[in-house]
């Protein structure tokens, strides 16, 4: 069956996207409603991950304990995950049960109970949340680095703050949903097996007669960037670094992607093999892009012991810098290969589908089509991207180490 | 879907099934090799042994085979468990028989001396990386006091100091017993074309020797004993129990996983309702882990100290519920629902369907189409699942704990 992509608009402005998959029985579905940290007021930091889980305490007609088991009768499995612009509420099921599960998750949405009692477990949930991740550095280092390279307020904390949260109130966080639950400016996507007509008909019904005002822009701060050291007695010392580099919807989005496969793409790529196979200076050691609409880079993790961190980073920030002097054809023809294979092999999965496609819409206005993709990429060659990194040279870097020990870094 | 399965002279098993509308093919070699096949001497060598498949042999070196796995666009990897060694790739179809003739010649790798010193370090980075994890280490550690000294409680990373003393001689020797052809499987998922995928593991391996390769079965009840280990730099209780289970050969798996699922999945279950949403446990969570022989339940909960007693006590009234009155008709409806829809949606991945159908044959020795589990978790019966709780004593447990000093 040849690509095709579904979209119907509701009248009101909501968007529904859906991605027909051959050969699969289950169906992936997800809300991307405008509930992201970046874009909810100054002071809640954590409020869409309470929100997320508060809604689920009891909706429509069901209280919360049968609202939970109703969806488990139905043998979803949740995915629900804050970003910087995007609270997502969705899940993956079986696709006979997806008009049921559809109209739980209207319910969801749209009639949450949030009770005071309920708000408790929910807002103690997020706070532990954000005190266990002190236990793992080797993600918090990456929640850091984000928080410093993408200019306020677009890399808030997606798990939120401490104190932000213990101010939070039940009143200022059912305002929070209402504003932010802004139906007009949400996209639905389903991937997998479904009927589009019956889909329309009853997200229709549901969020047809929502409405909402147009957000007011998200005024774009300053980039913190620089070096930050937070010490930890653990193993190792866990490096994250991040540096600019052209975002999802520019011209030279391409470039950018296959000069970070150039970098990290597979165990051939650069930073594997100067960093962990020459030098055995690490485990984990690998860099990937990241883009948000209005700013991206490229993020790179190592974790190594405190006496090879100085020399670990040392050998990163001079490969990212190498990039420019050029590659072999052969190394850019491995970085496409290998972009192109996890691309189709990617599209075998209806949950990644429906994530993919929102975010496409999100971005450009529109879903790009996997042929779209692959010629874009094979239009890639080493003077375009060497011309790209002359035009936009890595040369700031934001960097955020958490260990026993520190680094130099100017 | 299609079936096809043939054994080469020297007992390397081949199986297949084809699925032509999938995008993409799998491949992978299960060796039946882990840690519970090693001595403490040489502990954390098959793990070690499975970076330097990758180091290359007489004929390509490290960077050589990095390279052609990329060039063919490869999602390659490997995994060591306490009893397996899988090396695996998923690929576009086009790139399937490069890439199986690309693994059929590095199972017989070079072991070279300078390989095998650099790729020590970068064991030692693992093994930190790992101890800065609680949540992986907690499990390995409580899997460790669960087993004693029955096989299955060695670390299948080792420790720095099995790994410094290890020599490239012992890694030689135990590959040489360990990966012979009849204690292989190699398994096919996908778009491919089953002959010339038979042609080419065959022109790759049909010269290898065939060995004696023995590995002793037995059960172990466990330990059931608590320890706590304190580090400065924690701020949570990381709690890890592993109970006895079924093994990985017994008709009674299925009832096993769901009574996994209704204990402690991620949403929905008893431990859900009675720990994390009201806000005990930032997490708790059950899991079903079946063996060759053997198997266990581990359970891992997070909490802060001062919650830590009353999480264990609810813990300890959820199991004896559980013992009391058994479950319920719709409770166990729910979780195979949710047990079916995920083996459902795993199954429509080729490298997932790699992984059950490569399983399937290390331990049953059969071929299981997805119907046939999908059969197998419908036909589970409340009294089922009551009769293996009642087995299992859900009471009696090992404990280990890591958190603040």
């Amino acid at each position: 069956m040849a690509q095709q992509t579904d979209k119907h608009i509701l009248d009101n402005g909501m968007i529904l996207l859906g991605e027909p998959m051959a050969g699969v029985e289950s169906v992936a579905f997800d809300f991307m409603l405008p509930a992201g940290v970046a874009v909810l007021p100054d002071g809640v930091c954590g409020a869409a991950n309470v929100a997320s889980d508060w809604i689920f305490r009891g909706a429509g007609s069901r209280e919360s304990r049968a609202l939970g088991d109703a969806l488990d009768g139905l043998g979803l499995h949740r995915a629900d995950s804050v970003g910087s612009a995007h609270l997502s509420i969705g899940a993956s099921l079986e696709s006979s049960n997806l008009a049921e599960a559809l109209a739980l998750y209207s319910d969801v949405i749209l009639n949450p109970h949030l009770t005071d009692e309920q708000f408790t477990p929910a807002r103690q949930l997020a706070v532990e949340g954000v005190v266990a991740l002190a236990d793992e550095p080797r993600q918090m280092v990456m929640l850091e680095l984000r928080k410093r390279f993408y200019p306020s307020p677009l890399g808030r904390s997606t798990v939120g703050q401490i104190e932000e949260l213990e101010r939070l109130t039940a009143e200022r966080t059912r305002q929070i949903i209402k504003t932010s639950f802004n139906i007009p400016q949400t996209i639905f996507t389903v991937a997998g097996k479904y009927d589009f007509e019956a889909v329309c008909k009853q997200i229709g019904e549901a969020f047809g007669g929502c409405d909402g005002a147009v957000p007011d822009g998200v005024e774009i701060g300053a980039r913190a960037g620089q070096y930050t050291h937070i010490p930890n007695d653990g193993a190792q010392v866990h490096i994250g670094m991040m540096t600019e580099t052209a975002r999802f919807p520019d011209d030279d989005y391409y470039n950018a992607r296959v000069a970070t496969s150039v970098l990290s793409g597979g165990m051939s790529a650069r930073l594997f093999t100067e960093v962990r196979e020459k030098r055995g200076l690490c485990y984990a050691i690998g860099a990937r892009y990241h883009s948000l609409k209005d700013a991206a880079g490229i993020m790179c993790y190592a974790g190594t012991a405190p006496d090879k961190a100085q020399e670990t980073l040392d050998v990163i920030v001079a490969e990212f810098k190498r990039l420019a002097e050029g590659m072999s054809n052969e190394e850019l023809d491995r970085a496409k290969v290998g972009l192109e294979s996890s691309l189709i092999m990617q599209s075998e999965s209806s949950g990644s589908r429906a994530g993919a496609i929102g975010s496409d819409y999100y971005m450009l206005g529109r879903v790009r089509s996997l042929d779209e993709i692959k010629e874009r990429i094979e239009a890639t060659t080493v003077e375009s991207i060497v011309d790209f990194l002359k035009r936009n040279p890595f040369e700031d870097f934001t960097v955020v180490t958490i260990g026993p020990q520190e680094v130099r870094f100017e | 879907m299609e079936f096809q399965q043939k054994q080469l002279a020297n007992g390397l098993v081949l199986i297949g099934e084809r699925n032509p509308a999938a995008k993409a093919a799998a491949v992978g070699f299960f060796v039946r090799t882990g840690s519970r096949d090693e001595t403490a001497e040489i502990n954390g060598v098959s793990h070690f042994l499975e970076h330097m498949l990758f180091k290359g042999t007489d004929r390509l070196s490290a960077l050589e085979v990095n390279e052609a796995f990329d060039r063919r666009g490869a999602q390659f990897n490997a995994f060591t468990s306490e009893e397996n060694t899988v090396f695996y790739a998923a690929v576009l179809p086009e790139y399937l028989l490069g890439i199986t003739a690309l693994w059929s010649e590095l199972m017989r790798p070079a072991l070279r001396d300078d390989d095998f010193d650099m790729e020590k370090n970068v064991i030692k980075e693992e093994i930190a990386m790992y101890e800065d994890t609680p949540t992986f280490d907690v499990i390995d550690r409580c899997r460790t006091l669960h087993f004693d000294a029955h096989p299955c409680g060695n670390s299948v990373l080792g420790t720095k100091e099995s790994i410094d003393g290890l020599s490239a001689q012992q890694m030689r020797q135990y590959f040489s017993q360990r990966y012979a052809p009849n204690n292989i499987v190699v398994a096919c998922a996908g778009s491919f074309d089953w002959d010339r995928f038979c042609q080419t593991v065959e022109s790759g391996c049909g010269s290898w020797q065939v060995q004696t390769v023995e590995r002793t079965l037995t059960h172990f009840d466990g330990t059931k004993k608590t320890e706590r280990l304190g580090k400065p730099n924690l701020k949570r209780e990381h709690i890890c129990l592993v109970h006895t289970g079924v093994s990985a050969q017994d008709p009674k798996r299925f009832a096993a996983s769901l009574l996994g699922m209704i204990v402690g999945d991620d949403y929905g279950s008893r431990f859900y309702w009675e720990l994390v949403d009201k806000a005990l446990a930032e997490a708790a969570s059950m899991h079903f882990g079946p063996m060759d022989g053997t198997g266990m339940f581990y359970s891992y909960l997070r909490c802060s100290s001062d919650s830590a007693g009353a999480v264990m006590e609810t813990v300890g009234a959820i199991f004896q519920d559980l013992a009391r009155d058994g479950v319920g008709e719709d409770e166990l409806n729910k979780a195979k629902n949710k047990v079916l829809s995920a083996l459902v949606i795993k199954n429509e991945l080729s490298m997932g369907r790699l992984v059950d159908l490569g399983f399937n044959w290390m331990y049953l020795g059969q071929y299981r189409p997805v119907e046939e589990d999908v059969q197998a978790v419908k036909a589970v019966t409340v009294d089922d699942v009551n009769a293996l709780i009642r087995e299992l004593a859900l009471g009696s447990f090992t404990q280990f704990t890591l958190g603040p000093a």
